[in-house]
């Protein structure tokens, strides 16, 4: 048995301004996906503007506390503690702003029919204070670590090179960048404007786009 | 428990909002806590999610159980604040409070303040979940308390289960007809459920007081040796 208060959770702040908490990770559920968010200030984005397209997760975000307004498939709806949102299609593009600076959502999500598979992005989710402190070793740590799960997984190895060449590890940054092009070539046009490839993309292998 | 209890379908469109508080009210069979069946209610098909809630301090919150399922489980108090004891160690969790309890722990909580609201998530980790489960055996019996045992019937019949719990969606329907006087229907349920699971079967079956009707019936005496 774990114990944890919400306000207790780690806080790390993304770059589009919400804060993620890291349920899931926290407590290393394997069973299904949760995970909370707040946010920086009232008006600020708490749940980021995106779709479950590629993970095809059926989600639902609850108001824990506070409020928070909602768009869904471009429609708004506030909503207060106790009140929540489901999103069943997950081609929908939703998002949400608290209302108040407290607000804190809860998401659970998964994808129908299959085992729960933890989601790559909580990896590079996790990285983001290391990457800022440029602590690459440690970034790097958390990516390795993901990718035992996930081996072949393009996002992750991508990530992974671009914290190796910062971090001094070209050689295998230069192996992860190109196993992930390998996987899904688009990544080869991101890279060659990618300042992360700064000290590596003039190395014989390279990915060309 | 309010009139529309089973009455709701899943949802269908792409998305819908609902409050915790317009959940359907329904008694847990056995204990009595109130189950408010937020999967069932949403259609939510990658784990299970439910919430329950207590109205007075005191009152019964989490049914006492080990989770023998496999499952394992998040419990999120969402509202007021529950008095958990999980393992031998008791706690009291305000609202915000996140409680993981592998498989096979026992567990158990009440409420420690007025109106508390707790939402649990719970699947087995490396297995796809199958939906349509044991809340609706809850909301079955709730129904056939309201008066509405064809709604009820129809409730269990539909619930899905996977292979291994086969025997008690056939289990329950058997107490479920017993109680409603159906006797033919309720031997033939349980004929089904002993054929799949008789050592499963022959745990409830001798303390069962829902299949008393049939106890008379030499059938039901031949299955029961």
């Amino acid at each position: 048995m774990s114990v944890a208060h919400i306000d207790e959770l780690d806080r790390i702040e993304m770059a589009d301004g919400f804060v993620w908490r890291p349920i899931r990770r926290h407590f290393d559920i394997r069973a299904f996906g949760v995970n909370a968010y707040s946010a920086l200030e009232a008006g600020g984005q708490i749940v980021e503007e995106h779709t479950e397209g590629q993970l095809q997760h059926e989600e639902i975000y609850l108001v824990l506390r506070g409020r928070a307004r909602f768009t869904v498939d471009g429609n708004e709806h506030e909503l207060a503690a106790g009140q929540l949102v489901f999103v069943r299609d997950p081609e929908l593009r939703r998002g949400a702003v608290a209302l108040d600076a407290d607000t804190v959502v809860l998401a659970l999500g998964g994808k129908p029919g299959e085992p729960h598979r933890v989601s790559a992005w909580e990896a590079m989710f996790a990285a983001v204070p290391y990457s800022r402190e440029e602590n690459w070793a440690e970034a790097i740590r958390i990516h390795e670590e993901a990718l035992v799960e996930q081996p072949d997984h393009p996002a992750l190895l991508y990530n992974l090179a671009c914290m190796e060449a910062r971090g001094g590890r070209h050689l295998d940054a230069l192996l992860h960048l190109r196993r992930a092009v390998e996987l899904e070539p688009k990544w080869a046009t991101y890279a060659g404007k990618d300042s992360d490839f700064a000290t590596i993309s003039g190395e014989p292998g390279f990915p060309a786009a | 428990m309010s009139t529309g209890v089973g009455s709701t379908e899943p949802a269908t469109q792409g998305y819908e909002i609902l409050s915790l508080d317009d959940l359907d009210r329904v008694p847990y069979r056995g204990s009595g806590e109130v189950l408010r069946p937020l999967r069932r209610r949403l259609g939510f098909r990658p784990f299970g999610v439910n919430v329950w809630s207590a109205d007075a301090p005191g009152d019964k919150l989490i049914p006492p159980h080990e989770e023998d399922s496999g499952h394992e489980e998040l419990y999120a108090v969402v509202r007021g604040t529950a008095r958990f004891t999980v393992g031998d160690e008791t706690f009291d969790a305000p609202a915000g409070t996140l409680i993981h309890v592998k498989s096979g722990t026992f567990r158990v909580a009440t409420a420690a303040k007025p109106a508390t609201i707790i939402l649990v998530a719970g699947a087995k980790e490396g297995e796809a979940f199958v939906p349509g489960g044991w809340e609706n055996i809850h909301v079955a019996f709730a129904l056939l308390a309201a008066g509405d045992a064809a709604a009820g019937r129809a409730v269990l019949q539909k619930t899905a289960a996977p292979e291994a719990h086969l025997w008690g969606r056939h289990y329950n329907l058997a107490c479920y007809d017993a109680m409603v006087g159906e006797t033919d229907a309720a031997l033939e349920e349980l004929r089904i459920a002993v054929g799949l699971n008789r050592d499963e079967v022959m745990k409830w079956l001798p303390h069962d007081t829902d299949l008393d009707p049939l106890h008379d019936d030499p059938r039901f005496q031949e299955l029961a040796e």
